[in-house]
C-alpha cells in the first residue's frame, strides 16, 4: 500500500535516514518508536511525500497530520473537518459528518478550535485527516498532550480505521500505546531501522539490537535496565 | 521683457565697479533678484535657486555668480560685509552668522506694488545703489501706467495644487493692476467648484519643464473649455519691480 | 452578508456620484465624467484592492496583522511611482507610472517571501515589514532629494498621505486594469490559502501548490496595491481593518473572507472619500482631510486592539 525503499535522507549536512528500506499494507496499524532524533518524524514525512527528493503521493490517498499542527484561525471544528476535503475539491459532508462523529466531536462542531481543550483540538485535527477517506493516514504523535483516556479513545479509533482496510502509520513516544494497538512495531535508532516485529517480538528483538541488559517479560512491559 | 533685463544686469556686472564696494552674500531667491538687478558687482554669491530660469529673473547673471547653500561655514569662507536673507527659513544659519557679529538683512515679501516700491527702496539703499532703484521703479511705474482701461472680467489666478490666489496676494494686484477682477476667496475650491462656476479667464503660471504634481492638477480636461493665459513663474515667485512684466503680458 | 456589502458599495458609489463641493444632485455631465466618475470608480478599486490584498496577506502569511501598508508593500509601491514621475518617465509612456508602482510593490512583495519562510506567522514578520517600510520611505526620500524639481520632496510628503481628488479618467484607465487583475489572481486562492491555515506541511500533504500559491498571492497584491498606490498614494490600514471588521460575520475561514473584503474595503475606502470630500463643506476646514490620514485615524487604534489579543510567537 505504501513503501518507501532504500532511502537516505540528509538534512542539515547529516544523514537522518540511511538505507531505509519500509512497507506497510491495507489493514495494517504500525507504530514508528525510538528515541528522540532517531528520524521517526523523517521518515514519516518521507513516506507524505513532504522531502525534495521524494515524489508527492495522491493527496486522496494519503492523509499526514504532523506534531503539533495548529489551526492558524479560529475556525470551528466542523470547518476544520471540512479542509479533510480539499485534495477531492469537493464540499461532500458526508465523509465530514462521519469524521466529525468518529471523533466525538458532534456537540462541538460549531465551536471556534481556539477556544476548545487541547485534546479537543487534536481531535478536531484528528478529524479533517479522517475526512479525506484517505486509504493510508500517516499521524505523528496524535495522542501527546492528552489525557490517558482521550490517548486511548484515540489510538482505538484508529485501530478500527486499519481494521476497516485503511493503511496507519503512527509516531509514538509512547511505547505501551504502541505494544497495545499496534499490528507492528518498527524501531528505529540513529536513522536505521532496528527493529520491525509484531509487539510480543520487538521487544525482545530491540533488546538484542540496542544490547540493553535486560531479559524480556512475557506479558508486555517495559522493564528498567539496571543501574 | 526678462532677456532685456538680463542684458543690463549682465552688463553691470561685467562693468567695473567703483571702490568701496560691499561684499554681498544672498541666501534667499527673493534677495538674489534684487541684488543681481541692483548691485551685480557685490554678488559674492547667490543663493542655489538664482540659476533656475523657471523660479529666477536673474538667472542667466547668476550663473556667472558663485552658488552657496544656507550653510554659516560656507557663507563665513566668503568673507562677505552683508547677508541678505529672506523673511523665513535658514534661521539657524542667520542666528550663528549674527552671533559671529555679520550684519543679516531679513527682506519682507511685498504683496503689492506699494509695498514692491517701499522693499525695492530698502534695498537699494542697504546696497548703495539708490539710483539703480528709481531707475527699475520707473520702469514699473510706466509698465503700470500703461494699462489700458477694459471692463473687469472675473479672473482666477490658480496656483500650484490648485490654490487660488487672493485678492489680497500680489497675483491678486497683478490681476487688478491689469485690469482685471480677482475672484476670491482664497484657498483651495476644488475642481468642482471651478468647474460649475468657471471664471472669465484662467491664469496660471506657466509649469515648469520638469515634472512637478503640483502642476498637474492645470491639466485637467474639467479645466480644458476655461480662456487660459499664462505667465512666467519667476515673475510672481517673488515681488519686485520685475512683476510689473506680468502685468503687461496679461493687459495685452 | 456579501449581498449587503454589495449593496452598500452601490450605495456608496451611487452617493460619491452624487456629492460634491457643486452641490448634492446630478451634476453637470462635464464634472460627473471628469471629475467624479474617475474619482469614485477609484475609490471603489483601489479600496477593493486592498481589501482583498490584506485578506490574502493575512491568509498567506498565517498573522492577523498582515497589511499591505504595514508590510511595507504600499511604501515600495509608492517609491516605483514616484521616481517614475519625477524623472519624466510617466511623462513620456502614462503606463509607466502603474507599471512602475506594480515593479515597487512586486519587489517588496519578493522580500517578504523570502523572509516568510522562517518567521511568517510572528511578530518577525510584521517587524520585517517596518523594516521594508523605513527603507522604502528613506530611498524615496535620497531620490527625491536628486530630483530635477527642487519641491519634489515637499510636494509629495503631500501625496504620500493619499488621495483621489483631481484624477483624471485617464489615472483611472491606467490603474483599472492591473487591480482588475490583481484582483481575479487573488479571489482565486481561496482553496489553497484554507489549506495553509493548517501550515505548510499540512497544506502540501493536502495537494495545495504552497509555492506556486504563495507566489500567485504576492503577484496578485503587487498588481492590486501596486496600481493602486501608484495613482492614490499612501493609504494604508484598510487591508488590516477590513478581513477584521468581517471576521465575526463570515467566519474565519480564509476562502470565506475574500470576496467580502473586496467589497468592504471597497466601500470603506468609497465611505473615507465622501467624507473627505463632503467635510469641508460642513466644517470650516481649508482642504479635504487627506484619505491616507482617515483610514489611519481608524486604522491605527485597530492595530493596537488586534496586537493586544495577538499571543507572542504565533497566531491570535
Amino acid at each position: 500500500m505504501i513503501a518507501l525503499r532504500a532511502a537516505r535522507v540528509r538534512l542539515g549536512g547529516h544523514d537522518v535516514l540511511h538505507d531505509i528500506a519500509f512497507s506497510a499494507a491495507a489493514g495494517e496499524m504500525v507504530a514508528l518508536c525510538g528515541p528522540n532524533g532517531s528520524g521517526k518524524s523523517t521518515l514519516l514525512r518521507a513516506l507524505a511525500g513532504l522531502l525534495p527528493e521524494g515524489g508527492a503521493p495522491d493527496p486522496r490517498r494519503v492523509a499526514y497530520l504532523p506534531q503539533g499542527a495548529r489551526c492558524a484561525w479560529g475556525m470551528t471544528v466542523a470547518e476544520v473537518a471540512a479542509l479533510g476535503r480539499i485534495p477531492h475539491g469537493d464540499n461532500d459532508p458526508a465523509p465530514v459528518e462521519r469524521a466529525l462523529l468518529a471523533c466525538g466531536l458532534d456537540g462541538l462542531r460549531g465551536q471556534r478550535v481556539d477556544r476548545i481543550s487541547g485534546g479537543q483540538a487534536r481531535r478536531a485535527m484528528l478529524a479533517r485527516v479522517l475526512a479525506t477517506d484517505a486509504q493510508v493516514l500517516l499521524l505523528d504523535e496524535p495522542t501527546a498532550d492528552l489525557d490517558p483516556a482521550a490517548a486511548h479513545a484515540i489510538m482505538a479509533l484508529l485501530r478500527r480505521i486499519a481494521r476497516q482496510g485503511g493503511c496507519v502509520l503512527v509516531v509514538l513516544h509512547a511505547l505501551d500505546l504502541a505494544l497495545r494497538y499496534a499490528d507492528r512495531v518498527v524501531v528505529l535508532q540513529a536513522g536505521r531501522i532496528v527493529a520491525d516485529a509484531p509487539p510480543d517480538a520487538v521487544l525482545a528483538a530491540a533488546a538484542a539490537a540496542f544490547g540493553l541488559p535486560w531479559g524480556v517479560d512475557p506479558s508486555p512491559r517495559l522493564l528498567p535496565p539496571g543501574p | 521683457m526678462i532677456r532685456a533685463l538680463a542684458a543690463a544686469v549682465l552688463l553691470a556686472v561685467m562693468a567695473p565697479q567703483p571702490g568701496g564696494a560691499a561684499r554681498v552674500v544672498s541666501l534667499n531667491l527673493c534677495a538674489d533678484d534684487y541684488l543681481l538687478l541692483l548691485a551685480p558687482g557685490q554678488a559674492v554669491a547667490v543663493s542655489v535657486l538664482a540659476a533656475d530660469p523657471a523660479l529666477s529673473v536673474v538667472a542667466a547673471a547668476a550663473r556667472r555668480v558663485a552658488a552657496v547653500r544656507a550653510d554659516a561655514e560656507a557663507v563665513l569662507a566668503l568673507h562677505p560685509d552683508l547677508v541678505l536673507a529672506g523673511p523665513y527659513g535658514a534661521q539657524t544659519t542667520l542666528a550663528l552668522l549674527e552671533r559671529r557679529g555679520m550684519r543679516v538683512e531679513r527682506l519682507g515679501l511685498p504683496q503689492d506694488f506699494p509695498a514692491i516700491a517701499a522693499e525695492t527702496r530698502r534695498v537699494a539703499a542697504l546696497l548703495g545703489e539708490a539710483a539703480r532703484g528709481e531707475a527699475l521703479l520707473a520702469d514699473m511705474r510706466a509698465r503700470l501706467d500703461a494699462v489700458t482701461q477694459r471692463r473687469p472680467q472675473r479672473v482666477v489666478f490658480l496656483e500650484a495644487r490648485g490654490y487660488v490666489a487672493g485678492p489680497d496676494s500680489l497675483a491678486g494686484a497683478v490681476l487688478r493692476a491689469a485690469g482685471f477682477r480677482p475672484a476670491g476667496p482664497a484657498g483651495q475650491p476644488g475642481l468642482e467648484t471651478l468647474a460649475a462656476h468657471p471664471p472669465d479667464l484662467l491664469v496660471t503660471a506657466t509649469a515648469p519643464d520638469y515634472p512637478a504634481m503640483a502642476t498637474d492638477l492645470l491639466r485637467h480636461p474639467a479645466l480644458a473649455g476655461i480662456p487660459r493665459r499664462e505667465v512666467a513663474p519667476a515673475l510672481l515667485v517673488c515681488g519686485g519691480p520685475w512683476t510689473a512684466q506680468a502685468v503687461t503680458v496679461l493687459a495685452r | 452578508m456579501t449581498r449587503w456589502l454589495s449593496l452598500a458599495v452601490a450605495v456608496l458609489f451611487v452617493a460619491s456620484l452624487l456629492t460634491g463641493a457643486a452641490g448634492v444632485g446630478v451634476p453637470d455631465p462635464l464634472i460627473l465624467w471628469q471629475i467624479r466618475l474617475p474619482r469614485a470608480a477609484l475609490a471603489l478599486l483601489v479600496g477593493g484592492g486592498l481589501g482583498l490584498s490584506g485578506a490574502v496577506l493575512q491568509g498567506a502569511l498565517r498573522n492577523p496583522l498582515a497589511d499591505p501598508g504595514l508590510l511595507g508593500i504600499g511604501g515600495c509601491a509608492a517609491l516605483g511611482a514616484v521616481v517614475a514621475f519625477y524623472w519624466g518617465l510617466s511623462a513620456v509612456f502614462a503606463p509607466a507610472l502603474p507599471l512602475a508602482g506594480l515593479a515597487g510593490a512586486a519587489l517588496g512583495c519578493a522580500f517578504l517571501l523570502a523572509f516568510a519562510g522562517r518567521a511568517a506567522s510572528g511578530p518577525s514578520l510584521i517587524l520585517a515589514g517596518v523594516a521594508l517600510s523605513a527603507l522604502a520611505a528613506a530611498l524615496l526620500a535620497l531620490a527625491l532629494t536628486l530630483a530635477p524639481n527642487p519641491f519634489a520632496l515637499a510636494e509629495v510628503t503631500f501625496w504620500l498621505m493619499g488621495g483621489l481628488e483631481d484624477r483624471t479618467l485617464t489615472h483611472l484607465l491606467l490603474a483599472a486594469g492591473p487591480i482588475v487583475l490583481g484582483c481575479g489572481v487573488l479571489l482565486a486562492l481561496g482553496r489553497g490559502l484554507d489549506g495553509l491555515a493548517l501550515g505548510e506541511e499540512v497544506a502540501a500533504s493536502l495537494g495545495v501548490p504552497v509555492r506556486r500559491t504563495l507566489r500567485l498571492a504576492a503577484a496578485g497584491v503587487a498588481l492590486a496595491v501596486g496600481a493602486g498606490a501608484a495613482v492614490a498614494g499612501g493609504i494604508g490600514f484598510v487591508g488590516l481593518v477590513v478581513p477584521h471588521l468581517l471576521r465575526p460575520a463570515m467566519g474565519e475561514r480564509p476562502s470565506a473572507l475574500l470576496a467580502p473584503s473586496l467589497l468592504g474595503g471597497a466601500a470603506l475606502l468609497l465611505a473615507a472619500d465622501l467624507l473627505a470630500r463632503t467635510a469641508p463643506l460642513l466644517l470650516p476646514l481649508q482642504q479635504e482631510p487627506r484619505l491616507g490620514v482617515l483610514t489611519a485615524l481608524l486604522g491605527a487604534p485597530f492595530l493596537v486592539r488586534i496586537a493586544r489579543r495577538v499571543a507572542p510567537g504565533g497566531a491570535g
